[in-house]
């Protein structure tokens, strides 16, 4: 553990070349990541460029060879939420109030979520399991991108978020449940189930 | 548990696992993270309890669906070159 900590020096060559080769190759994630965080452009792609600027300036505390992908996740969502969300006037880009009018418009019945059949969530499309991912709460919607999107295993998830494996596993359990009473919800809505 | 008499009467008897046990599984499984024991401990399971056996493959479906149907957006042209630009800039 001692080993992991320690300061490294690189050379401006190496320091390119980490650069280059272990963290650029995951842009497409992280800026994937940014967007579900932000919901907007322009916002994820500050957030992505934030990031790569920020992991660039630390370069020397990252040990060559572990995981990149986990470190860069880890510090473009500490800083969304130590710098950006604080910036940013996130709530008004997304209707929020809309989305869960809808979620909400009849009580949801949360005995009925087991309802939901395989059929009718594989008959859904991406546009509709966005909306219900998105409505999440963003603790929720992390963990779930985190580990359905991204395949991250929950140890690196609670490197990640720098919580406990039991609280990942806990929050995850949540965040699906919540996500299966809104799939099941708009199933009903749209006249899928029966 | 109460929606499945007969898993009830197999615990008793057989010594097999709790729905609520299944249920902790059934994350492990759904995410490949789950040992060997514990994956038989969860089919022999399932293979008696059908609510426990439909809310995985409903798990399954929803993991799938996420990772396959959800839209994935392009990178945009400029942004790895204005990084870079920044990156030299502040070098």
């Amino acid at each position: 553990m001692s080993v992991e900590k320690r300061k490294r020096n690189y050379s401006e060559m190496e320091k390119e070349r980490i650069f280059e080769r272990e963290f650029l190759p995951h842009i497409g994630s992280m800026y994937n990541f940014a967007y579900r965080l932000t919901f907007d452009e322009d916002d994820a792609k500050d957030l992505v460029q934030e990031t790569y600027l920020k992991a660039y300036r630390f370069l020397n505390s990252f040990q060559q060879g572990t995981n990149a992908k986990a470190w860069l996740f880890r510090i473009l969502k500490n800083s969304f939420i130590n710098d950006f969300r604080k910036k940013s006037k996130q709530p008004s880009k997304v209707d929020y109030q809309e989305v869960e009018a809808f979620y909400n418009s009849d009580s949801v019945d949360v005995s009925m979520t087991t309802d939901l059949r395989v059929e009718t969530v594989q008959h859904m499309i991406g546009d509709e399991i966005s909306t219900a991912l998105n409505a999440l709460a963003v603790d929720f919607r992390t963990v779930i991108i985190l580990c359905d999107l991204e395949g991250f295993t929950y140890e690196e998830m609670a490197k990640i978020l720098d919580i406990p494996i039991g609280t990942v596993r806990s929050r995850l359990h949540r965040a699906r449940n919540l996500l299966r009473e809104k799939l099941h919800t708009y199933a009903k809505s749209m006249g899928y189930n029966k | 548990m109460a929606t499945n008499p007969l898993g009830w009467i197999k615990q008793k008897l057989f010594g097999q696992i709790s729905c609520q046990r299944c249920s902790e599984l059934m994350q492990l499984m759904t995410d490949g993270q789950a040992s060997a024991a514990e994956e038989k401990e969860f089919n022999k399971h399932i293979y008696d309890c059908l609510p426990c056996y439909e809310t995985y493959q409903l798990d399954k479906s929803i993991k799938e669906m996420l990772r396959t149907k959800l839209e994935k957006k392009q990178v945009p042209d400029d942004l790895i070159e204005s990084i870079r630009k920044k990156i030299r800039d502040t070098a």
